[in-house]
C-alpha cells in the first residue's frame, strides 16, 4: 500500500472514529445476544462446565462465569482460545461426549460474529488509559534525559509487575505503595544529591556532590577533559603544513591553510604560526641558523606528496621529539626568592615562582647555549639530595636539567655569530611553548618525584591548593570562544568547590604560623571577631609577611606577598559577588527544570508555588540558598505532575474545537471522546518510542499546537525512531514482548557445570536481542528480519559462545555478523537469551523453549498447567531416557497432549542447543541429538532451520498479528480490547506493500484514534478493568 | 524548658558556618538522665557501636596494660580509663595489612575501618568501613542510622605519598568511592539528632505532593482518581510515620516532665566551632551519649583529632601542632596529647555507664572502640595499633581484660577479624569483611 493512503488523521475526534464505523451495528447486536443464549450457553453447559468449572476449574477457567455477552467481551482473548480449541478439536478431550459438527461450527462461528460486532461497534475507542505512575524503566530514562546525566535511582525500586498484555508501562498493573513511596523519596533526594549550581544555572554531576573531594573531582574532571581535547602535538601541524604545502599534488589546490587545519583538527592561527617558522625565514635576505635552520632542513626533507616509504608521521614526530628536546633543554627555571624566616614552600613565594613559570614558557634561557670557544664540559653537574620538606626544590632540578643538556650537540653556537644564533632560540621559544598547560604537578613543582596524578594541583605540602598554568594555550591555541570556555570552568571550579576558600582556610589553619616562626606545620588560631576569609584577617596576614620580607630587604619577595594576598581577597570576594548575582539564575533554572520535568509549561500558580516555597525555605526554615534549591528540585521530582503519567484534557483551544462523540457499546459506557492536548500527545509519542520524555523539539511542536497534523506528527515519528533514544523502546518493548528483562538476575544456571557462563556472558546475552531490535528500529528494518534474518549481533564474549570468528575490543564493542545461520544463529529464535531463560539449569527444556515460542513469537493463547504436573528430571545427564522420550510419554496422555502437542515439538527442533543455548551435537548424558520434529500439521521438520521453514510457509500471518498487537498494546499503554481489532488489520495489511518495515507499524498507531484520543473524564466513572488471571 | 524543636530558625547556611568566627562555648545543659527511654521497655536493649580516631599514635612508651579485671594495671596513658577498668578490652597486637607497606599517613587510614586497598591520585576508592557496614543494617530501626562527627575540619589536596588527604580527614565510608561527610559543628550534630532534619525536611516536602496531589484528583477523571489514591495514601502514610518519630519523642518528654524527672534540659549548642577543643570533644560526646542512651541513633563515628592534623593544644603545654608533636611521640606533651583523647573514652564510657537501661546500663549494650592510625609516629609505624574497647554489648563481650596477640602470626591478628567479631555481636553477620575471613580469637 502506498504511504499516501495513510488515513487523513483530522483534529476532530468524530471524524477519526466515523471512519471505521460500521451502520449496521445495531441489528448485528440483538442476533449476537440471541445467539449467545439460545446456542453458545446450552452448548457450554453441555459440553464445557464438567471440567472447566468451580474453583478447582480445569486450566483455571470457570466456563461458567460467563453469563452475558458482555462478560464474554471482557474476557475476549480466553475465548478465542475457545474458538482455536473447538476448531483443533482438541477440545472437548477424547473420552468426552464428543458435540456434532454443526453444533460446534455455530458456536466458532458465533465467536467471530461476538468479535467482529464488538470491534465495530467500539472502533477507535480510546479505551481506558489509567493515570499511572512512570515504570521503573521509563522513571530512569527520563531522569537521564532531564538531568543529563545517567542516575538510574530507581535501581532500588522493586521490579514492575506487567499486565495481562506482558508489558509493565500501564495503569492496570502499575501500583503505588507507602514503601515505595519512601523509595520514591530516596530517589529524588538521590538525583538532588547529584546537583550542582554554575553562575548561570543547575547542572548535574555524574557522581554525588556530598563532600569536597566530589566537587573538586566533578570541575577538575572538565577542565582536564578540555585540555586534552585540544590539539597541541606539534607533529600534528608538522603534517598538516605538509599537506598545505602539497596541496595541488594531493589534488586539492584550492584548499586554504585554515582549510587544511579544519580537515586535520588543529588550530588555524597555531598551524598558521607553524607554517610561518617552516616557510618564511624571519630574514629573507640571510639564511636562517640554529635550531630553526635544522627544524627547516627536516620540514624540506619530509616525503614528497606521493609519500612512498609512508614515512610521513615518523618524519613529524621526529621533528616534534627535536623541538621538545631543544625546549626542555633551554626552559626558563625559576627559585622562590629567599625569605628569613620562611619556607621555600611557603604558598605566596610558591605562587610567586608559579607565575615566573607561567608567563615564561615561550622564552628561553641563554644561559643554557655554549658557544664552540668554551672548553668541553668534561665533569657533569652532580645532582644534589632531594632536598626535604619545605626547601627550595629548584637547585636539585637545575643540575637535573643541566646533566641531561650536557652534550646537545644542538646548544653549542659559534662564538662570533651568538646573537644570530639566540634570536634563532628566542624565535623557536617563542613560537614552540616548553609547555601549552600543566595538568598535573607533583609536590614543590617542578621536581623529578613520581607524584602523578596530581590534577591541577598546585603542589602545596599536605594542604590542599590547585594553579592554573595554560597561558601558552590560550595565546597559541585557543580562539576566543575557546578561551571563554576555558575562563568559565576555571570559573566554575571556584564557584562550585570553592577551592579558593577552602585552600585559604586550610593554609591559615595549617600553614600560616610560619610566618610567626612556628614551622611550617602550625596555624593561626580563629580570629575572634572576624571570619578568616574577611579582608581584614588576610591582610593581616599579609602585613605580617611583608615585615619578614622588608626586615630581610627582599623586595621581590615583598612584591611578591602583596600580590599573593591581593589576589587572594581578590578572588574570594568575586566569588561572593559571583554567588550573590548567580541566586536569580539559578531560581530560573528551578523553574526551567520544573517545567521539563512536568513536560509542561508550568501555571502560573505552579510558578508561584515553587517561588514561594523556595522562599519558605530560605526564610523560615533557615537553609542555604544550595539547600533551597536542592530541596525545591527534590519536591518537583516528587510532584505526581512529573512521576506520573496522567493525560490531562486540553483545556485550551482544542477542547473548544472538537466535539465529543458518544461511543454506542456497554462496555464503553457510552464514552465520551476527546483528542489529547498537544502537550499528553507529546508524552504519549515519547514514552512510547523512547520511553522518557519528550525533548524540546517535540515541546515546541506541542507548544505550537502542530503535533496533531499528520505530517508533523508523521516527520517527528521518523525522527525519534532514529535517534539513539529508541533504545529505550528497542529494551523496554523487546524485553517485556519476549520475556527476558530480568535475565540479567538469571541464576539458574551451574557455574560449576557450564563455567563459560560469566557474568560477562550473561550481560552479552541479554544484549543481543536489543541490539537486534534496535538496529531494526533505527534502520527501519524489516520485522521479518526478526525471524528470518541471517544476521544477528555479537560482541567478544558472545562471538566466543557462538563459535563465531574472534571479536576484538571490549565486551561494550558489538558487531553485526552476516551469514549467522552458517554458526546456528540468525534473528531472535536461536538467542542464547531465549534458549538459556527457557532451560531449568543442568537440562533444556523443550516444553519451556515451545511454549516460549508459541506464545511470544506466535501469539497463541497457551492456558495455565494444571496444578499437578508429572515431574522432570533436574538434570538430564542423570536421566535414563532422552527428555524427547519423556515428554512424549506425557503426550500420550490425551488431556496433557491438547496444550502439549502444539509446543514441545517446536521445543524439540531447539535440542541441538544446550541449558547456556551453545550449540551441540550430544546431551549431557553423551546421547547424540535428534532435532527432529513433527510441527502441528503434520510438518516434518528438523533444527532452528526447520522451524523457521515452517514459519515462513504456516505461520507468519499468526506472527505479524501477534507483534501488531503487541506493538499496539505496548504504544497504547493499556490491555487491548476488541474495538482495537480494526487497527491491527490494518496494520497487518499494511506491511506487505512497505516492505514489512518497522515504521509502518508505528505509524499505524501513532495516527490511530485511539492513540490520539481520551475518554473524557466524566465518561468511564467506573473503569472496567480486565479480568486477572485466577480472578 | 528550651524545645529543642524550635531551632529550625535559627539554623543557618552550613557555608555560612564554615566561614564563621570562633565561639567560646559553655556546655548550657544539665546533665540528664535517661528519659526518652524510659517510655518503652523493649525486650531486648538496642546494641550500639561507637569509634573514637586520634590520627598519628600514641606515646608507645606510657601505652601498655596487663592483667584482668581489678588486677589491671595501666600505664600511664591508659591511667585515665583506671574506673572503667571491668569494663574495658585493652587489646595489643592488632593490625591492618592493607594500610601497610603503600607508605605513611593518609595510606595507613583510608582503610582503617574496612581493610580495603585504597587508590592513589585523583580518585578516591576505598572499602565501606565497619560502623557503615553496621549502620545500613541496624541505622534503619533509628531516627539516624549513624553519626560521622569530627573534631577536626577535614582537607582534601595530596600527602607526599600521592594519597588523597582526604583518606587522612575521614574513616567513615558508606560507598567505596566517597567518604560519609563529617558533622565538626556541635549545633549541626545537635539538630541532626533531635530534630532530624531529613524527616524534617521530607515533612515539608510531603506536604506539598499532597496538597498537588489533592487539587490534581480534583481535575482527573475516577479512574484516574482511584490510581493517585494510591499515591495520596502512600504519601499520608509516609507522612504519618515521620510524624509519629516526632510525637514519640514529644510524649517522652511529656512523661519526663510529669514523673518529675530530670529531662534533657539541653540548649542547643550555639552556631560556629568551638574555641576550645576540650569543649568541642565533650559535646560531641555528650550528643553521641544522648543519641544512644535514646536510641536516636546506634552508630557513631568520632574523629577526636584526623590524621596529619595541625592542631594545638595550648592547654597541654605543646607548643607544635599535632602531626609535627607526633613525629617526637616518646616526649612527655605528646604523651599527654594522647592521654587527652584517650580520656574522651573514659568520659563518654562514664556517661553511659551512668545510664541504667535494664539491669545494667547503655554502655554494657555498647561498644566503643578507640584507636589511632599507627603505632608510633617517630617511625610512622602501624604493624601494630593501639586499642581499646569499652562496653560489653549485651553480656556478649566479656569485658575487663587486655588481650594480646603480638606473638601471633599475621592472619591471626587481623583488624578485620575484630570487626567481623563485633558485627557478630550487632547482628550483623558476614562471612567476610575487608582481608578477613575468620573472626579474632578469644576475643
Amino acid at each position: 500500500m502506498p504511504r499516501r493512503a495513510i488515513p487523513r488523521i483530522m483534529r476532530l475526534a468524530p471524524g477519526l472514529i466515523a471512519l471505521f464505523a460500521i451502520p449496521s451495528a445495531g441489528a448485528a447486536t440483538s442476533a449476537v445476544e440471541q445467539q449467545f443464549s439460545h446456542t453458545v450457553r446450552p452448548f457450554i453447559d453441555k459440553y464445557c462446565v464438567g471440567c472447566h468449572s468451580g474453583a478447582s476449574a480445569a486450566a483455571q477457567f470457570d466456563l461458567k462465569a460467563y453469563t452475558t455477552v458482555e462478560s464474554v467481551v471482557r474476557d475476549h482473548p480466553r475465548w478465542s482460545l475457545v474458538s482455536d480449541k473447538l476448531t483443533a478439536k482438541q477440545m472437548p478431550p477424547s473420552p468426552m461426549p464428543q458435540p456434532p459438527d454443526e453444533a460446534r461450527q455455530q458456536v466458532i462461528e458465533w465467536i467471530k460474529a461476538m468479535r467482529m460486532s464488538e470491534a465495530r461497534k467500539n472502533a477507535g475507542d480510546p479505551g481506558v488509559v489509567l493515570a499511572r505512575r512512570l515504570s521503573n524503566a521509563e522513571y530512569d530514562y527520563t531522569i537521564r534525559d532531564l538531568t543529563g546525566v545517567d542516575i538510574r535511582p530507581a535501581r532500588e525500586f522493586p521490579v514492575d509487575p506487567a499486565n495481562q498484555a506482558g508489558f509493565d508501562n500501564t495503569g492496570e498493573s502499575l501500583t503505588m505503595s507507602p514503601s515505595l513511596l519512601n523509595k520514591y523519596l530516596q530517589a529524588a533526594r538521590e538525583v538532588g544529591d547529584h546537583m550542582v549550581l554554575t553562575p548561570d544555572g543547575i547542572d548535574f554531576a555524574p557522581h554525588p556532590m556530598l563532600v569536597e573531594t566530589d566537587r573538586d573531582k566533578y570541575a577538575i574532571k572538565r577542565i582536564v577533559d578540555f585540555y586534552q581535547r585540544q590539539p597541541t602535538d606539534f607533529a600534528d601541524y608538522f603534517q598538516a603544513a605538509w599537506r598545505y604545502k602539497h596541496r595541488a599534488a594531493l589534488g586539492k589546490p584550492a584548499l586554504t591553510l585554515s582549510g587544511v587545519a579544519a580537515e586535520n583538527k588543529v588550530s588555524p592561527k597555531y598551524l598558521s604560526m607553524v607554517w610561518q617558522i617552516l616557510e618564511e625565514p624571519a630574514d629573507a635576505a640571510k639564511k636562517e641558523v640554529g635550531p630553526i635552520a635544522k627544524l627547516q632542513s627536516m620540514w624540506r626533507a619530509l616525503p614528497p606528496p606521493s609519500d612512498p616509504d609512508g614515512v610521513l608521521r615518523a618524519k613529524c614526530v621526529e621533528m616534534r621529539d627535536f623541538v621538545v628536546r631543544i625546549r626542555n633543554h633551554t626552559a626558563m627555571q625559576f627559585a622562590a626568592p629567599v625569605v628569613r624566616g620562611i619556607p621555600a614552600g611557603s604558598q605566596p613565594l610558591l605562587n610567586w615562582k608559579y607565575r615566573e613559570f607561567n608567563s615564561h614558557r615561550r622564552d628561553f634561557d641563554r644561559a643554557d647555549l655554549r658557544n664552540d670557544t668554551d672548553p668541553e664540559q668534561t665533569v657533569l653537574p652532580t645532582i644534589p639530595r632531594f632536598p626535604g620538606l619545605h626547601q627550595e626544590a629548584a637547585p636539585r632540578w637545575a643540575a637535573v636539567t643541566a646533566k641531561a643538556r650536557a652534550g646537545d650537540p644542538d646548544l653549542i653556537v659559534p662564538a662570533a655569530e651568538r646573537p644570530r644564533y639566540e634570536a634563532s632560540f628566542a624565535r623557536l621559544a617563542n613560537v614552540f611553548p616548553d609547555a601549552f598547560y600543566v595538568k598535573e604537578r607533583g609536590r614543590y613543582f617542578p621536581d623529578d618525584s613520581e607524584d602523578k596524578g596530581r590534577l591541577l594541583s598546585a603542589g602545596y605540602h599536605n594542604v590542599m591548593g590547585y594553579w592554573r598554568d595554560d597561558t601558552p594555550l590560550q595565546e597559541l591555541i585557543l580562539d576566543e570562544k575557546g578561551k571563554k570556555e576555558l575562563d568559565r570552568l576555571w570559573d566554575e571550579f571556584d564557584f562550585i568547590a570553592a577551592h579558593t576558600e577552602r585552600t585559604w582556610d586550610q593554609y591559615y589553619f595549617n600553614q600560616s604560623g610560619e610566618v610567626d616562626g612556628k614551622g611550617a606545620e602550625s596555624g593561626r588560631p580563629r580570629p575572634l571577631d572576624h571570619k578568616v576569609t574577611d579582608e581584614a584577617v588576610i591582610f593581616g596576614l599579609r602585613d605580617a609577611y611583608i615585615a619578614k620580607a622588608e626586615a630581610a630587604k627582599n623586595p621581590v619577595a615583598v612584591q611578591a606577598f602583596k600580590d599573593h594576598f591581593q589576589w587572594v581577597n581578590d578572588i574570594l570576594r568575586r566569588m561572593e559577588r559571583l554567588h550573590a548575582e548567580a541566586e536569580p539564575h539559578h531560581l530560573d533554572a528551578l523553574l526551567k527544570f520544573a517545567g521539563r520535568a512536568y513536560r509542561r509549561p508550568l501555571t502560573k500558580a505552579e510558578h508561584d508555588d515553587i517561588l514561594a516555597y523556595y522562599r519558605q525555605l530560605r526564610d523560615k526554615d533557615g537553609l542555604s540558598h544550595e539547600d533551597a534549591i536542592r530541596e525545591s528540585i527534590v519536591s518537583v521530582l516528587m510532584s505526581p505532575y512529573f512521576c506520573y503519567r496522567i493525560d490531562l484534557l486540553d483545556t485550551g483551544d482544542n477542547a473548544h474545537q472538537s466535539g465529543t462523540i458518544r461511543l454506542a457499546s456497554a462496555t464503553s459506557g457510552g464514552a465520551a471522546v476527546h483528542p489529547l492536548s498537544g502537550y499528553a500527545l507529546a508524552s504519549r509519542l515519547s514514552y512510547f518510542l523512547w520511553s522518557s520524555m519528550p525533548d524540546q523539539e517535540l515541546l515546541a511542536h506541542a507548544a505550537s499546537g502542530d503535533l496533531h497534523r499528520p505530517d508533523v506528527l508523521l516527520a517527528q515519528t521518523r525522527r525519534m525512531l532514529k535517534d539513539p533514544k529508541s533504545r529505550g523502546m528497542a529494551t523496554e518493548f523487546g524485553g517485556n514482548w519476549l520475556d527476558f528483562r530480568h535475565f540479567e538476575t538469571q541464576n539458574s544456571v551451574d557455574r560449576d557445570r557450564f563455567p563459560s557462563f560469566t557474568n560477562d556472558l550473561r550481560e552479552a546475552m541479554f544484549e543481543e536481542p536489543i541490539a537486534l531490535i534496535e538496529d531494526m528500529i533505527q534502520h527501519n528494518r524489516s520485522v521479518l528480519d526478526m525471524i528470518y534474518g541471517n544476521y544477528t549481533f555479537v560482541n567478544p564474549s558472545l562471538a566466543k559462545h557462538y563459535g563465531m570468528p574472534e571479536v576484538s575490543g571490549g565486551e561494550d564493542h558489538w558487531v553485526r555478523v552476516d551469514n549467522a545461520n552458517e554458526y546456528g544463529r540468525g534473528g531472535l529464535l536461536p538467542m542464547a537469551v531465549f534458549l538459556t531463560e527457557n532451560s531449568p539449569g543442568l537440562r533444556t527444556s523443550p516444553v519451556k523453549r515451545g511454549a516460549w515460542l508459541v506464545k511470544k513469537v506466535l501469539g497463541e493463547v497457551i492456558p495455565p498447567p494444571p496444578a499437578v504436573v508429572p515431574e522432570l528430571p533436574n538434570d538430564e545427564a542423570k536421566s535414563d531416557l532422552p527428555l524427547r522420550d519423556m515428554l512424549a510419554k506425557h503426550r500420550e496422555n490425551k488431556v496433557c497432549a491438547s496444550c502439549h502437542a502444539r509446543f514441545d515439538v517446536f521445543g524439540l527442533a531447539f535440542e541441538g542447543y544446550g541449558p547456556i543455548g551453545e550449540s551441540r551435537t550430544k546431551d549431557l548424558a553423551g546421547r547424540p541429538i535428534d532435532a527432529k520434529a513433527m510441527l502441528p500439521g503434520g510438518v516434518e521438520s528438523e533444527g532452528f532451520a526447520g522451524v523457521e521453514a515452517y514459519i515462513r510457509e504456516h505461520r507468519q500471518a499468526d506472527y505479524l498479528d501477534n507483534i501488531s498487537r503487541k506493538l499496539l498494546a505496548y504504544g497504547l499503554g493499556r490491555s487491548l480490547a476488541l474495538s482495537d481489532d480494526l487497527v491491527v488489520q490494518r496494520m497487518v495489511a499494511r506491511m506487505p506493500a512497505n516492505g514489512y518495515r518497522f515504521d509502518s507499524l508505528v505509524e499505524t498507531i501513532v495516527t490511530s484514534p485511539q492513540f490520539l484520543n481520551r475518554r473524557s473524564p466524566e465518561s468511564h466513572e467506573k473503569p472496567d478493568l480486565p479480568l486477572r488471571k485466577g480472578d | 524548658m528550651p524545645q529543642p524543636t524550635d531551632n529550625s530558625a535559627r539554623r543557618i547556611s552550613r557555608r555560612t558556618v564554615l566561614r564563621g568566627a570562633g565561639v567560646t562555648m559553655a556546655l548550657p545543659w544539665l546533665q540528664s538522665l535517661s528519659a526518652l527511654a524510659d517510655t518503652a521497655t523493649p525486650a531486648a536493649f538496642p546494641k550500639r557501636f561507637g569509634v573514637m580516631f586520634m590520627g598519628c599514635g600514641i606515646n608507645e612508651e606510657q601505652w601498655s596494660a596487663e592483667g584482668q579485671g581489678d588486677q589491671m594495671k595501666l600505664s600511664k596513658t591508659l591511667s585515665v580509663l583506671e574506673p572503667l577498668k571491668k569494663k574495658i578490652n585493652v587489646i595489643d597486637g592488632l593490625f591492618n595489612k592493607a594500610a601497610t607497606g603503600q607508605g605513611i599517613h593518609p595510606a595507613q587510614t583510608g582503610s582503617l575501618l574496612s581493610g580495603a586497598h585504597i587508590t592513589k591520585g585523583a580518585i578516591i576508592h576505598s572499602g565501606i568501613s565497619i560502623d557503615q557496614m553496621i549502620a545500613n543494617r541496624v541505622g534503619q530501626d533509628t531516627l539516624q542510622p549513624s553519626l560521622v562527627l569530627a573534631c577536626d575540619i577535614p582537607m582534601t589536596g595530596y600527602h607526599e605519598t600521592n594519597f588523597s588527604l582526604a583518606y587522612s580527614s575521614h574513616i567513615s565510608w558508606q560507598t567505596p568511592d566517597s567518604p560519609v561527610p563529617v558533622e565538626v559543628y556541635p549545633s549541626l550534630a545537635f539538630d541532626s539528632v533531635f530534630e532530624n532534619r531529613g524527616s524534617l525536611r521530607n515533612m515539608s516536602i510531603l506536604d506539598r505532593v499532597r496538597d498537588s496531589a489533592e487539587a490534581l484528583t480534583r481535575k482527573v477523571s475516577s479512574g484516574d482518581k482511584s490510581k493517585l489514591d494510591e499515591y495520596l495514601t502512600s504519601v499520608r502514610e509516609v507522612e504519618q510515620r515521620v510524624d509519629k518519630m516526632r510525637q514519640g519523642k514529644d510524649k517522652a518528654e511529656e512523661a519526663a516532665k510529669q514523673q518529675n524527672k530530670p529531662t534533657f534540659a539541653m540548649e542547643r549548642p550555639a552556631n560556629g566551632l568551638p574555641e576550645d577543643l576540650r569543649e568541642h570533644t565533650k559535646l560531641m560526646c555528650d550528643i553521641i551519649a544522648i543519641a544512644f542512651q535514646t536510641d536516636r541513633s546506634r552508630v557513631a563515628s568520632l574523629i577526636l583529632v584526623r590524621d596529619l592534623s595541625a592542631m594545638i593544644y595550648p592547654f597541654l603545654d605543646v607548643r607544635e601542632g599535632h602531626h609535627g608533636a607526633s613525629h617526637n611521640n616518646l616526649s612527655e606533651g605528646y604523651e599527654r596529647i594522647a592521654r587527652f583523647h584517650l580520656s574522651q573514652l573514659a568520659y563518654l564510657a562514664a556517661k553511659l555507664d551512668s545510664m541504667p537501661e535494664g539491669n545494667g546500663t547503655v554502655l554494657d549494650n555498647s561498644c566503643l572502640m578507640f584507636l589511632s592510625n599507627m603505632w608510633a609516629g617517630r617511625k610512622h609505624d602501624n604493624m601494630r595499633l593501639p586499642l581499646v574497647l569499652a562496653g560489653g554489648l549485651g553480656g556478649t563481650l566479656e569485658t575487663g581484660r587486655t588481650l594480646n596477640y603480638l606473638d601471633q602470626s599475621e592472619d591471626k591478628r587481623k583488624m578485620c577479624s575484630l570487626y567481623l567479631s563485633i558485627m557478630d555481636r550487632m547482628g550483623v553477620k558476614l562471612d567476610r569483611f575487608g582481608d578477613a575471613d575468620t573472626r579474632l580469637e578469644r576475643l
